[in-house]
Formats: C-alpha cells, structure tokens, sequence
C-alpha cells in the first residue's frame, strides 16, 4: 500500500507541476485545497466526503485535505471552515442539520446560512426505514399505525438525538398519519437498534445501513421508506408515501452537500460544480456511496439552495409543532 | 464452525506473512504512540485510516486493533513515570504506579503494569473464545434502567478510593458530576453551561480534563518546587525486576482485575473506565493494610492494568456483533470495516469467520509480541526520569498540547487544559483526589441519560428499578456496599482498634 500511496503522491506532484505554468496565469486552484468535515474521520460524512475528494485531487491537480472537526452535530466543521475562509481554497461538505435545522436548535451558530454559505452542489441523499423487532406484532405500516393510534403515546421509538433527522422525520410521520408516539433520545444508530431488539423500545428510523445488518440476521424487520422511490440498498421496503393513510407526497431525507464560504469566487463555484458532478456520474462512485448508504444526487448550485430553503421551512414547521407540544 | 475449529482456523489465517505484518505493525505503533500521552491511538488511528483503502478489511482490523491495545500497553508508562494520564483508564494507573517511581520503583511498577497487562489480555482473549455469545446476549438484556443502576454501583464502590477524607473524595465526585453536565442534554436537547461556546456544545473534552488535572498540575507543583527534581539514580535490571513479595502481591488483583474487565469490557459504553476503578477499589477493600494504597502499592496498578487491558479486548464483543463501539477509538474501527463494505453484526461471525477468528487469533499474537516488545523498553523509559526537569518539562507540555489539539483541531481545547491544569494544582495543594472527579465526570452524564431513558421509556414509574433482574441486583449490591462502608466508618470512629493513618 505504501506504494500506491507513494505513486498517488508522484502522480499528484506531477498534476502540481504541470499546473504550474497555468497557474502563473493565476488560474484557480493555485494551493491545496481544505475541506472541513463536521465529524469525525471514519464516520458516514467523512467517508462519504473522502469519496469525493480523492478523484476531485486528481482532476484539479493540487491536493485536496480534509480536515475534521467534529462537534455539535456537525456545525463546527462549518464554523471552521468560515474562520480559515478568505484564500479561495477552503471549502466543506456537511448534513443537511447545519444548513437547515441547526439555527433553530441552538443558541447560536454564528453563521447566516443565505449570506455566509455558497451552495455547490448536493453529494447525495439518504432515507430513513422505519423499523421494528422482528418480535413485533407489527408486520407492515397500516398495523404499525393502527397500534401506534390505540392509545396516546403507545408505542415509544428510539432516535439519535433531540432535533436529528430520525427525530424529526418521526414526527413528521406521527403528524401524518395522525398518531402520537413516545420519543426516546439516544446518541447512535446502535443504541436505538440494540434498544429494540431488547425490547426496551418499539421502533425507530434510522439509516437503512444501521438496520440491514439486523434484518439479515432475523431480529429486525422494516416497514416503510422515507424517500419517494424504493431504495436500492433495501429496495424490498416499500416508500412510506400513499400508504396507511399518509401522502402521497411524503419525503424526508437527510443529505449531504458541498459548500463554500459565502464570498466564493462564482467561477470556482462553477468549477467545483462542474467537478463534482462528473465525479458522482462515476458508477464506481455511485457503488462506494451506495455501500455506506448514500445515492449519488448531484446538481447545480441552485438546486442546492433551494433544497436548503424547503427543508428549512419543512423541518422548521416540524420543530414548531414539537415545541407546542 | 465449532469454537476450537474457529480458533484454529483463526490462527493459522493469523500467522499468514500478509497478515501477520500488518499485525506487528499495528501492537508496535500502538505501544509507542501510547506513551504519548493523549495522542494515544485515537490519533494513530485516524492517520492510519486512509492506509486501510489499500488493503483488505481483514488486515486493515487486525492492524487497527493492534494499535488499540497496543496503546493500552504504552498508556501506563506516561501516566507512571510522569502523572500524564491520556484517559480515565491510565488515571488510575497514575494514582499507585507514580507513587511508585518517586520512590524510585518505576522499574517494578511499570513491570507490573506490563505483566498485568499481558495476563488480562489472556483472561479477556479466553472469555471472549469462549463466552462470546453470552456476552453478545447479556449487551442486549441490558436495558437503560439497568445501566444507570450498574453506573451508580460504580460510582458508589469508586467513592472509596480516595485517601483522604470521606468528605473531600464525595466533594470531587460531586464537582467531577457537575462538570459532566457541561454540554447538550441528549434527553432534553437542552445546552447546559456553555455559555454560547459550540466548543462546549458535547461537554468538556475528557482528554483535556485528564491530562490538565494530572499532568499539568504536576508540572506547575513541580516548578513551583525545584528541589522536588525525582529520584534518578541508576536503576540496574535488579531494581527493575520487582521481588518475590511483589509477584506474590500481584497475582490475586491481576486474575480479579481481569475478570472484573472481561465482563465489564462487554458491556459498552464506559467497560474499561469502570473495570479499572472498580478493581483498583476491590483491592483497596480486600487489602490488609488499605492505608498503603496511594502510596506506591503494586496491587493497585497490577488490577486496573489487568482490567483495562481485558476489557480493551472484551469490548471487540458488542463492537462486532451489535455495531456498539464502546469509544470513540472503536467507533473509528468501525469506520474501517465500513469503509470495507462490512457492516458489523450478529451475522458476522457465519458471515465472516476469517475476519472474527483472525482477529482473535491475532490479539494473542499480538499481546505476547507487545510482552516481548516492552519489557525490554522498561529500562529505556526509565530513563525518562534522568531527564533533567528543565528539559522534561517543555517537552511534556508540548506533548500535551498536541494531544489535547488532535482530539477534535480546535485550539479551544489548549486553553482549556491550561486552566485546568491550573485548577488541577490548587486542588492538588489542597489535597483532593483529581481522579474521583474524573469518574464523576465520565459516569455522571450516563448515570443521568440511562436514568431519565429508563423513567422515559417506564412512562415515570420508579418500580422499573426494582422489576428488572439486573438493575435490581445492582441497586442491592450498590446499597449493602453503602451500608457496609458506613458500618466501617462507625466502627472506625467508636472501636478500639483505631487504625494509625500512615
């Protein structure tokens, strides 16, 4: 392996000095460029955004580092990459929380996300499944509702935290279909599971990787789907949408996005779009963010935005109603 | 596969060149980057994760683990010579093996801790051959109600620990639970203490907390106090290699020590913290002279030793088979194998012998090359001590300074460990125990989190305490410990036999 790497590092060396001559036109990117990662090395969003930034090194000739700083639910990693902002080369990737739900779950972020952040492109997408022990008499999403609504609060479900996605996508669905259920905070994805299958819980969302590994093994059985299609790491689970009484538009799903600094260069924005999106057309690459639960969902800088403006809004009414409560 | 099938197997997928390098690459890195303190194998980890792209899921663990148990080995050798405890585990290591070396014992403490250290490794290897799915079936009975009233067990047992006064050890823990508080609720989502700070948002960073009321502390009594420069006479391989009164005390807190990690080490979440206290409290309790303890005892850092390192490997059980990683540094691991395509789970040992086995086989592999590897070392870091202060010290604190700031980047936490290092000395002056608050510290928040969940998921009835099998053992064994410490204390106070204080 040290001679892969050693290889990796000529072949980007030679990139480097071939970029050189351009460079001196002071053509973009003329330095390695930083980006900041909200958590640490070797969860879900450093893997995923470790997919991206090794084939984006290679295609723009300089090194691409990324940094971790982890905390807060990933809105270090975006205060950082705002404090070494300024060279034109400093950039990050994130969830959606930072972008969209962080501002009303803390005091204080110390960003503005429509001034502070440029969008660059959306990565990739994840939806939740809903799932509960293979032990429960729930078998499919009309009898988990229907004993959801028995009675108030009569099931309780497991999330990872006050205000993440599975929270919240939880009671967006309770709203929906018109149940009340018992939230029980957790940290991870593995405490919820091991929670279920002790019976201590009755289910939970949670990322369809989280859950596969339970399902196989015969202790756990997924009901439903968040996003609008069936999903290829669990396409068997079928979409939430239009069953047991819940819209036909019901969505949720968490994501992942590249960013920049709000005073980004649009030209390198462009750049990095255009990059990016190339990238995630790769099969291969789709295959890797697939494996760690993630589909491939690039687009342009304003779809981002966009993204950003209706989740916001979405999850903000979701926030509103669980603090009426 | 049967058991002895599997572990056959497992050894001779071990010993293959391929993997049997990466093996020996992972324990040696681990034992020296250990040393550093706070830099530990979180750090080595998370630099070598990249390097695990290039090679398959199999090597990639086994060389990862190496590296996590390989640092347990090294921890003990900062935190005995110099006070500089990475984490809670080490910090009790400090509290007898430091002791040790001031009175010129480095030799024989850090012996013992390697010693002790293999022998548990063995004891967690054997449990987890043999015991595995139990352990994977006791990770899942235990429920929240069941881990707050295990946590309070601890914490009570480990309030003993102290030497000084009752009141002042209660008055760290106390001061060790507020401290835990500082960060988000997970139950409510409520900030608490911070001041607006996100740097607080997740609580003050434990690493910072340990080596700031440790070591820091340490370095400023030092400075103040030029004349105490350590006792750094020459130490031959006789003055390293500890007496026949010293084997004779370390066998018994060793096979203790293991077994409390063994089990403990299963159970995720804080197995190795707690194991280590609460051996290190078990042997001051079963000791004839338990006023010896703090003053250079070797049975105090023969059973932690011993049960950090068994839950080190006991803690592979929920990792693997639940997808719990029991630390930050786990969590990492896990990164690894899912970086590999492989999600852990209760499959994983049918889907995939090779990588369960091979990892078995290599961490008795890998503890007795991590023996071989460090006893002759003792001599070296014994060495340490002849380092003259005004040289050894810069160099502790730059060393803390990099492990404090590879934790998360943020130089948040620099500032941090400096004030604390600060408070650490004026509780240091006054005598209290910093490694009381310390388990106050990492227990407090689970005590509080599994204790709200349990009331959460009871709907507010208490009963939930008493109904469950395993939590009502605990709240038993927690209060006949309470009840028995207190009989002591009366008996203390009233008898005649009143022990002198050394």
């Amino acid at each position: 392996m040290t001679i892969d790497l050693t290889r990796r590092a000529a072949i980007s060396c030679a990139l480097a000095l071939t970029a050189l001559p351009v460079s001196a036109q002071e053509t973009w990117p003329t330095e390695p460029l930083r980006v900041f990662v909200g958590f640490p090395a070797g969860s879900s969003p450093d893997v995923l955004a470790r997919i991206i930034t090794d084939p984006l090194a290679e295609r723009l000739g300089q090194p691409v580092v990324v940094e971790n700083r982890p905390g807060a639910g990933g809105v270090i990693g975006v205060q950082q990459m705002l404090a070494s902002a300024g060279n034109g080369h400093t950039f990050g990737t994130t969830i959606n929380g930072p972008l969209t739900t962080a501002q009303r779950m803390l005091e204080s972020t110390g960003y503005d996300v429509a001034e502070d952040i440029a969008p660059v492109t959306l990565i990739a997408t994840s939806p939740l499944v809903l799932a509960v022990s293979s032990d429960a008499e729930m078998t499919d999403l009309e009898s988990f509702v229907a004993a959801a609504g028995a009675e108030e609060e009569a099931l309780a479900y497991g999330s990872v935290g006050q205000g993440s996605g599975a929270h919240l996508t939880a009671e967006l669905f309770s709203d929906e279909a018109g149940v009340s259920m018992l939230h029980i905070p957790f940290t991870s994805y593995a405490e919820v599971t091991t929670s279920i299958m002790g019976g201590e819980i009755d289910a939970g969302f949670m990322a369809p990787s989280a859950a596969l590994p339970f399902v196989e093994s015969g202790n756990m059985r997924m009901l439903g789907i968040t996003s609008a299609e069936p999903f290829p790491q669990a396409p068997d689970v079928p979409v939430i949408a239009g069953q047991a009484g819940l819209p036909d538009d019901f969505r949720a799903e968490l994501w992942n996005a590249f960013m920049a600094p709000g005073d980004t260069d649009p030209a390198v924005i462009d750049r990095l779009n255009t990059e990016i999106t190339q990238i995630l057309e790769d099969p291969e690459v789709q295959q890797k963010l697939l494996a760690i639960g993630w589909q491939a969902a690039p687009g342009t800088p304003a779809e981002m935005e966009e993204r950003i403006a209706t989740d916001t809004q979405m999850w903000g009414a979701v926030i509103d109603r669980v603090e009426a409560q | 596969m049967t058991t002895w099938e599997g572990l056959l197997y497992g050894i001779g997928f071990a010993l293959q060149p391929g993997i049997l390098i990466y093996c020996v690459l992972g324990v040696v890195l681990g034992s020296f980057v250990g040393v550093l303190p706070g830099i530990g194998a979180m750090a080595a980890i998370s630099l070598l994760l990249p390097v695990t792209y290039y090679i398959t899921a199999e090597a990639a663990l086994i060389m990862l683990a190496g590296v996590y148990y390989g640092a347990q080995y090294g921890g003990a050798v900062a935190s005995i010579l110099m006070r500089l405890p990475g984490t809670p585990q080490s910090a009790v290591t400090a509290l007898d093996g430091y002791p040790m070396a001031r009175s010129g014992r480095a030799g024989v403490a850090l012996f013992a801790a390697m010693a002790s250290s293999f022998a548990g490794s063995i004891l967690g290897i054997a449990v987890l051959v043999l015991l595995a799915g139990w352990l994977t079936r006791a990770a899942t009975a235990f429920g929240a109600a069941d881990y707050a009233a295990m946590m309070i067990l601890g914490l009570v047992a480990a309030s003993t620990i102290g030497t000084e006064r009752v009141a002042k050890s209660f008055a760290m823990v106390t001061l060790g639970l507020l401290l835990g508080c500082v960060g988000t609720d997970v139950n409510s989502g409520v900030q608490r203490f911070t001041f607006g700070q996100t740097e607080l948002l997740d609580g003050i960073n434990l690493v910072a907390l340990a080596m700031g009321l440790f070591g820091v502390a340490e370095v400023i009594g030092n400075v103040r106090d030029p004349d105490r420069q350590a006792v750094a006479e020459r130490i031959g391989l006789r003055a390293m290699m500890p007496g026949r009164d010293d084997v004779r005390r370390m066998g018994w807190p060793t096979l203790r020590g293991g077994a409390l990690g063994s089990f403990f080490g299963a159970l995720p979440g804080t197995g190795s913290t707690l194991s280590s206290f609460l051996s290190y409290a078990m042997e001051r309790r079963v000791a004839k002279r338990p006023e010896r303890f703090g003053h250079g005892a070797v049975e105090g850092v023969a059973g932690p030793e011993s049960a950090n390192n068994a839950a080190a490997i006991t803690a592979f059980v929920p990792t693997l088979t639940l997808g719990i990683p029991g630390d930050p540094i786990m969590a990492l691991m896990l990164g690894a194998l899912v970086i590999h395509g492989i999600q852990p789970g209760p499959l994983m040992l049918e889907a995939r012998p090779e990588m369960f086995w091979g990892l078995v086989a290599s961490f008795g592999i890998g503890n007795l090359l991590l023996l071989i590897l460090n006893l002759p070392l003792i001599g070296i870091w014994v060495a340490i001590l002849r380092i003259p202060f005004r040289w050894l010290y810069p160099a502790i604190l730059v060393f803390v300074c990099l492990g404090v700031y590879s934790v998360r980047g943020l130089t948040f936490d620099i500032v941090a460990v400096a004030v604390i290092g600060l408070a650490g000395y004026l509780l240091a002056l006054a005598r209290f125990s910093p490694a009381l608050l310390l388990l106050g510290f990492v227990l407090g928040p689970l005590i509080e989190t599994n204790l709200r969940r349990a009331l959460l998921i009871s709907r507010g009835d208490p009963m939930v305490f008493l109904e469950r099998p395993i939590a009502v053992g605990f709240v038993l064994a927690s209060a006949a410990l309470l009840i028995a410490s207190l009989w002591q204390a009366f008996r203390r106070h009233t008898g005649p036999d009143r022990p002198r204080t050394t």
